[in-house]
């Protein structure tokens, strides 16, 4: 489908909207008819293509070679969209794969290459004619993606593998995959095209109190191998990638953010929920020499910048910018400050400046802001300009780099009409509501509904103990009551004065604005479970776990009580959960209950860690080492085998 | 070391020279020099179970861990304070399409990747049994020969299988050596002979002694040698699979067997720890050196230190002098002696890294080289 031009969309735009009331009135059918033949603009198509209102939701960008063509790949509608960078308006448009998240460019700048995460593919798209001429496999769920600087290999972050996929661009097959961290979103390049670093969004799995921990994969392009692993302390929800200066031997620049999570959160002088800020890498690929990495902090003192995102530096090494999708900002900083911030960092202690929160000032001159929820950020080749896609409100802020100031906002052509579950996804976003806009929602439910993997200190009447794991927010209609505890009987009570009291510590969300919140999360779906087939059909293992989750008796014919069967608690006509509190043996000396809510089952296989308090990193470990005395369902008799098929069929719900 | 060498090449011209040169034909390039690594130069005491070369790093698992040679240099040993899962490193395999390192330990299976370690045991994973004997690579999947059966892992997607009595014609669940093909794998059983599961048709095929658990041999290529198989390689050229077991070798070609006794080849013992085949060569680590099987030419050669015998009552991280002993086809035998020599006798396991031999002992590893080629 091609795009026209915005003056003949407007045009359309204008008469349809005058004629679409009577028409439907005097000649529904015939109107149902002609929507198919009819020139549609772009501001209204998706309302009128599509029985429910998509937008657009930008999330990657990337830049032609000469900086004519902006792409902007639409997560929401799956497409992607031209924009011409002179006139700053959308000149075309190419349909791709479901919830594509990534882009990127053949270094001669005449192929395209998106990542559609719920297709587990790449587009592979012809920049000139805009068809998708190939559709490659990939690994599950991928998001980043570059190719080596030859554009001979491709390689793609496939986030709920946990894992790298390289692709020989010659066949189109996938010729590997590496092991990455948890939860790898982000690629990029090194400026002497010997590297690729990957950045991931989650922490490493580890037991519940230590420090969370996350990597930057280091793949080499040479042997296709992964060479290195940084590690960088106590952070999570690394994202994307700038390199600054844009040269060998600088900085690898990523965002983000510092949780606070084993420490009871009502000490807002001790940092509270979480801090934002870049780790500044120094990657070393001699193994005589270290790796050395920073944090900085972003966050000023009495105003926090949340939720990083977006990284970029313009091509001349004078700036750096970040953006910050809770705060609706985009923090422009001087290298040659940062420059002189590292070379006060005493080599034998990186993380001197970690935690302080007088960095910014000193880094970041300058706070622009952005449309709602700006994600990625790209610099024109020139260095004049910087674009940054703002997810929720279907727009590109464009930034004035010579003057630092916005330029102007490029209107993408999204739907006028903002629904309740729209508005509830930008206050699901923003961090406004925060005490000091501190967190949002997204802030321990990144990739729009996931879990941190981390558990939390928060509970004010216990302090200290009932320390909980986070839950995942994605299909969790009709799983109520909520939190670990069951104390919050819907959604609402959840989001609504909870939130405010225990969480924002601000006067928190309206009545409306709950209820908008509300319908967002309701509509959070699971992304396509790799683990099932496309017909639905069970394997021959995963039918005989199914068998085991619904078994009446042990191995041996003995009638397993009721109350032991893994449907008892786990219903499959309440989405596997019976939506009651039970006791299955888990808790320990800090909690002060004895019984919890029973999780719902679906989407397990990509939820890990487990139990309430995060202590079985692994499916297996739920029986093998916290169920001693089959409280969690009889399982003592069951061999490997079974163990395994069972998990197998748990996978596929 | 030059003086060394020119003794080598002087005992080994006076070989040649008393040898009619049909006869040199068949004798394969000789390893006459021999480097060892010891506690003598950083490396762990005792037992070296397994070798694998992935380029110029060499990992070798010993009782005490999981080591890595660099350049001729000791520069890691891994231990369970480092992340392995249990130090005594049974069996090493590369995954040479990522360059991971799996490695079989008796507390269960350790991936290191890029200086990180990632277990699987028993109550984390899928795995059957924490005691992992052997672990192969073969694409995305991961073989590990376990107490309680082979257990595979996939890669990609997480899963894991396990083969065991309950599921398979396994004899009983002890998993002891493997081997891969593109399309089978080759399981060594302990007590169960070897069982081959084919991948694409989804079938096994067992090979199991004729006579039963009686150690006797009726007549020399009557099957499988015996069922309590230590060990096992495949031969990609020649199509042959090769099971050790500690009562003799036996190579199955697909239609026949060829079984090795030390009563009638220049096997060096019928105890066999390890097998490695390739390219018509047979590598066989047994408790009294290692065998060298030229499958072509039926030419044999044994490797060990010359005082073998006496080997235990040496000190420890004493120089030895090595022997050489060729059994050429017709039975006749020939003996020389090198100036250096393996570490011990008791040979578990044999790696190659491009023309050279890396050689597991029961006292540390070995680096052999062939003789120069003449000019």
């Amino acid at each position: 489908m091609k795009m026209r031009l915005v003056n003949r969309k407007a045009k359309a735009s204008t008469r349809w909207t005058s004629l679409w009331i009577p028409v439907i009135v005097s000649c529904l059918t015939v109107t149902g008819l002609c929507w198919h033949q009819t020139p549609v603009a772009a501001s209204t198509w998706s309302t009128r293509w599509n029985p429910k209102i998509r937008y657009l939701d930008p999330v990657a960008l990337a830049m032609s070679p000469g900086g004519k063509r902006l792409y902007v790949v639409c997560e929401g509608l799956d497409r992607v969209l031209v924009v011409n960078t002179h006139n700053r308006q959308v000149v075309g448009m190419v349909r791709v794969g479901r919830r594509p998240e990534g882009i990127a460019l053949s270094p001669d700048g005449k192929t395209l290459y998106v990542t559609n995460e719920w297709s587990n593919s790449v587009s592979v798209i012809d920049a000139g004619t805009l068809h998708v001429v190939r559709t490659l496999k990939t690994g599950w769920d991928p998001v980043g993606v570059t190719t080596d600087r030859a554009g001979k290999f491709l390689y793609t972050a496939n986030t709920l593998g946990d894992d790298i996929s390289v692709i020989n661009l010659s066949t189109g097959q996938e010729i590997k995959r590496l092991a990455a961290g948890h939860f790898p979103e982000y690629v990029d390049l090194s400026a002497n095209g010997k590297w690729i670093y990957v950045s991931n969004l989650l922490a490493k799995l580890a037991p519940p109190d230590d420090p969370p921990e996350c990597e930057v994969t280091v793949v080499s392009t040479a042997k296709q191998i992964v060479t290195g692993r940084i590690m960088v302390p106590g952070v999570i929800q690394l994202r994307h990638i700038a390199q600054a200066p844009a040269q060998d031997g600088g900085y690898l620049l990523i965002p983000f953010a510092q949780p606070h999570n084993l420490v009871p959160l009502v000490r807002l002088q001790q940092g509270w929920y979480m801090s934002n800020g870049m780790a500044v890498i120094r990657p070393s690929h001699a193994s005589e020499q270290k790796t050395r990495i920073s944090e900085l902090l972003l966050d000023n003192i009495d105003q926090a910048f949340a939720n990083g995102f977006g990284a970029a530096a313009t091509p001349d090494g004078k700036w750096a910018l970040i953006t910050e999708s809770g705060a609706n900002t985009v923090s422009v900083i001087s290298i040659a400050k940062l420059n002189q911030v590292m070379g006060k960092i005493p080599a034998s202690d990186p993380e001197a400046l970690s935690h302080r929160l007088d960095t910014a000032q000193k880094l970041v001159v300058r706070r622009l802001p952005t449309g709602r929820d700006p994600t990625a950020v790209v610099v024109s080749p020139d260095g004049q300009f910087a674009y940054i896609a703002n997810r929720t409100d279907d727009t590109v802020t464009v930034v004035n780099l010579k003057e630092l100031k916005v330029a102007s906002t490029v209107d993408l052509g999204g739907p006028r009409q903002i629904t309740m579950e729209r508005r509830g996804q930008q206050l699901f976003f923003d961090a406004r509501f925060a005490y000091q806009g501190q967190l949002s929602c997204s802030s321990c439910h990144p990739h729009e509904g996931f879990e941190d993997g981390l558990v939390w200190s928060l509970e004010m009447p216990t302090l200290g103990r009932d320390v909980p794991e986070n839950r995942t927010l994605l299909a969790i209609r009709g799983t109520s009551p909520f939190d670990w505890n069951g104390i919050n009987p819907n959604i609402q009570t959840q989001d609504g004065p909870r939130t405010a009291a225990l969480i924002f510590r601000s006067q928190g969300f309206s009545n409306a604005e709950v209820r908008e919140l509300v319908t967002y999360i309701r509509s959070l779906k699971l992304p396509p479970n790799p683990h099932l087939a496309p017909d639905g059909k069970l394997t021959h293992s995963q039918e005989l776990g199914k068998q085991i989750f619904f078994r009446t008796k042990t191995d041996t014919g003995k009638i397993i009580p009721l109350d032991e069967r893994c449907y008892y608690c786990h219903s499959p006509l309440s989405h596997y959960t019976s939506r009651v509190r039970e006791d299955v043996g888990t808790s320990t000396k800090y909690d002060t209950i004895q019984s919890w809510d029973v999780p719902q089952l679906q989407g397990v296989w990509m939820r890990a860690p487990y139990l309430h308090n995060g202590e079985a990193m692994t499916l297996e470990e739920i029986w093998t080492k916290f169920n001693p005395d089959d409280q969690h369902g009889y399982t003592s008799d069951m061999n490997k085998n079974q163990l395994n098929e069972l998990i197998q069929f748990l996978k596929t719900l | 070391m030059r003086n060394s060498l020119r003794v080598c090449l002087v005992l080994c011209a006076g070989l040649f020279l008393l040898a009619p040169a049909s006869v040199m034909a068949q004798i394969p390039k000789l390893y006459t020099r021999w480097v060892n690594y010891t506690a003598a130069n950083g490396f762990p005491r005792g037992e070296v179970y397994s070798v694998a070369v992935n380029g110029n790093q060499i990992w070798a698992g010993t009782e005490h861990g999981l080591v890595l040679i660099e350049n001729g240099r000791v520069e890691k040993v891994f231990t369970t304070a480092n992340g392995l899962a249990g130090d005594a490193v049974i069996s090493v395999a590369i995954d040479k399409q990522t360059g991971d390192v799996w490695a079989a330990t008796f507390g269960g299976l350790s991936r290191y990747s890029a200086g990180q370690f990632k277990n699987y045991t028993n109550l984390t994973s899928g795995l059957a049994n924490d005691l992992v004997y052997s672990v192969a690579v073969q694409g995305q999947y991961v073989w590990a020969a376990t107490a309680a059966g082979i257990s595979r892992l996939n890669t990609e997607t997480g899963r894991w299988k396990i083969f065991s009595e309950q599921n398979s014609p396994f004899a009983e669940p002890w998993g002891y050596a493997l081997a891969v093909s593109p399309k089978k794998i080759y399981m060594g059983l302990w007590g169960g002979g070897v069982l081959v599961y084919d991948l694409a048709d989804h079938y096994w095929r067992p090979y199991t002694d004729p006579d039963g658990s009686m150690e006797i041999v009726l007549y020399r290529n009557q099957g499988l040698i015996d069922n309590m198989v230590s060990s096992i390689a495949y031969d990609r050229q020649a199509r042959m699979f090769w099971a050790g077991s500690y009562f003799g070798l036996s190579g199955y070609d697909g239609r026949n067997w060829h079984n090795y006794l030390t009563k009638d080849s220049g096997l060096a013992s019928n105890f066999i720890n390890g097998v490695l085949a390739a390219d018509d060569i047979v590598w066989v680590s047994t408790q009294k050196g290692l065998s060298e099987f030229d499958y072509k030419t039926n030419t044999w050669v044994t490797y060990r230190p010359a005082d073998w015998r006496a080997l235990d009552m040496a000190r420890p991280d004493e120089a030895h002098r090595g022997e050489i002993l060729i059994t050429l086809p017709n039975g006749k035998t020939r003996r020389m002696e090198t100036p250096t020599s393996l570490p011990h006798n008791y040979i578990l396991n044999v790696a190659y890294q491009g023309k050279t031999i890396w050689v597991a002992t029961a006292d540390g590893l070995s680096h052999g080289f062939p003789q120069p080629t003449k000019e």
